[in-house]
């Protein structure tokens, strides 16, 4: 009987060539990202009810109350399909920059990935293929929540 | 003094479970509590054996409490384990400030069911604080760094009860067992990294310690009363965003003649419905406990069940 703290890393070791195998596997069959998410018709129907869902969540609809909303789905459509290997072109601005004046908070952030999650779902994307997608947009937090952030959050008692 | 004790161990814990129930209802900017419950479920963890923010038994880098980097979070837990011949009840609360602050407190009653210590009792109280270093798991993901803590566990242990009825009349105190001490601090280092690409938490820990069975036994010993430096892992594997699956490891000195503590290790599934509430089924062995004191010195294993309701 090998001692519990072997086994316990052989089982790790194992789980992590599954894991390197099942990646592998993805990879060699062409498929990228965007496709395996379902491609445009799959995306643009999540962007659609991340839309819906988002302007009516109080933690965050403040944040658009100036926004074109119609533009807004078209550009999360081209960022999405750009970071995941869909090959379209992204027109909008960067990260930092079109967050400058917004004071976004970390809650806010996450609070929008929530709403991401809860639209993938709607639409019947996999759990570890949304994972995929937010494991892409989490490292945007550097540039969107600044420096000691303060709400502008209307619902949030000063 | 059993049954006081159990009620005891009841009524506090439901009035915290409640009470974090009812402060996390509302799905508005903030709760009743001001916190913003920010951070992404099951980032809070669930709590460890002695408080800690982490899975069943080892802590993580996380800071407890769903409160984002500008705001806290809070919770209670409550978790029950029998193994084949020893019963362990845990209860207490824990503090999490601006993502990067941990105080939590948990008491710990022991219980022996079977073996020739049928009877015996031993309860203590255990302090925790952690800081958070470096490091973000979840934004990340673009670095191989891993959140980092480190954190200290105070423990005081309480005392033997039913001493006599277990045959060792006179005994109330661990030093009587062997033990070189009744109170002990462990210092531990975590550090836990999200794959999320791979729906992945690994995490791993070092502890400086000198604990006893997790201080219910004392802290150092005949064989070795200085500190010693174990190694601890979970795994964990989220196939939902409200589940996590996976295992656990921690090995454990071994300072006492009486005691052949060796590695213990689990594997769990933890659910968490809502920021409010995370409930954790694990299946914990911890080897041999007291063999040759006891005779007995089959495998120690069992179910363990945890409940906690914060925000």
């Amino acid at each position: 009987m090998p001692s519990p703290m072997r086994l316990w890393l052989g089982c790790l070791g194992l789980a992590a060539c599954i894991a390197a195998g099942n990646a592998a596997r993805a990879e060699s069959g062409g498929l990228t990202l965007f496709d395996r998410l379902g491609g445009e018709a799959k995306l643009r129907a999540t962007v659609h009810e991340f839309v819906l869902i988002m302007e009516s969540d109080d933690r965050i609809n403040f944040t658009f109350a100036n926004t074109d909303l119609k533009k807004f789905e078209q550009l999360l459509y081209e960022q999405l399909c750009n970071l995941t290997q869909g090959g379209c072109p992204y027109t909008g601005r960067d990260m930092y920059t079109a967050h400058a004046k917004l004071n976004i908070t970390n809650a806010e952030f996450n609070a929008l990935a929530e709403d991401l999650y809860e639209a993938f779902d709607r639409v019947h994307v996999p759990y570890r293929l949304q994972n995929k997608v937010v494991a892409m947009l989490a490292p945007m937090q550097h540039d969107v929540v600044k420096d000691h952030p303060v709400s502008q959050n209307p619902a949030v008692a000063k | 003094m059993e049954y006081f004790r159990a009620l005891r161990a009841v009524v506090v814990t439901s009035c915290f479970l409640g009470v974090g129930l009812l402060g996390g209802q509302t799905a508005a900017a903030e709760n009743l509590f001001g916190s913003d419950e920010g951070k992404f479920l099951l980032t809070a963890g669930f709590n460890d054996l002695e408080g800690s923010g982490g899975g069943g038994l080892v802590p993580l880098a996380f800071i407890t409490g769903y409160g984002s980097s500008d705001s806290w979070g809070a919770n209670a837990h409550f978790t029950s384990i029998q193994l084949k011949d020893f019963q362990l009840r845990t209860y207490g609360a824990a503090v999490g400030a601006l993502d990067r602050v941990e105080l939590s407190y948990t008491r710990h009653e022991f219980n022996v069911t079977g073996t020739p210590l049928d009877g015996l009792g031993v309860s203590q109280d255990i302090l925790g604080l952690k800081i958070k270093l470096l490091g973000d798991a979840v934004y990340d993901q673009d670095s191989w760094l891993p959140q980092i803590c480190v954190g200290a566990e105070y423990h005081k242990n309480d005392g033997i009860d039913h001493a006599a009825q277990a045959g060792l009349a006179g005994v109330t105190r661990v030093t009587q067992l062997g033990a070189s001490a009744a109170h002990g601090t462990d210092i531990y280092l975590a550090a836990t990294k999200i794959f999320l690409a791979e729906s992945l938490v690994v995490n791993a820990a070092v502890r400086a310690t000198r604990a006893n069975e997790f201080g219910l036994l004392g802290f150092g010993g005949d064989r070795k009363s200085s500190d010693s430096y174990e190694p601890e892992g979970t795994i964990a594997w989220l196939p939902t965003r409200r589940l996590a699956v996976g295992s656990e490891i921690r090995t454990r000195p071994r300072n006492l003649t009486l005691d052949d503590e060796s590695t213990a290790y689990d594997v769990f599934v933890g659910w968490t419905p809502t920021k409010n509430l995370s409930l954790v089924a694990a299946w914990l062995n911890l080897g041999g406990v007291l063999g040759p004191a006891t005779g007995v010195t089959r495998h120690q294993d069992g179910p363990y069940l945890s409940i906690q309701a914060g925000f």
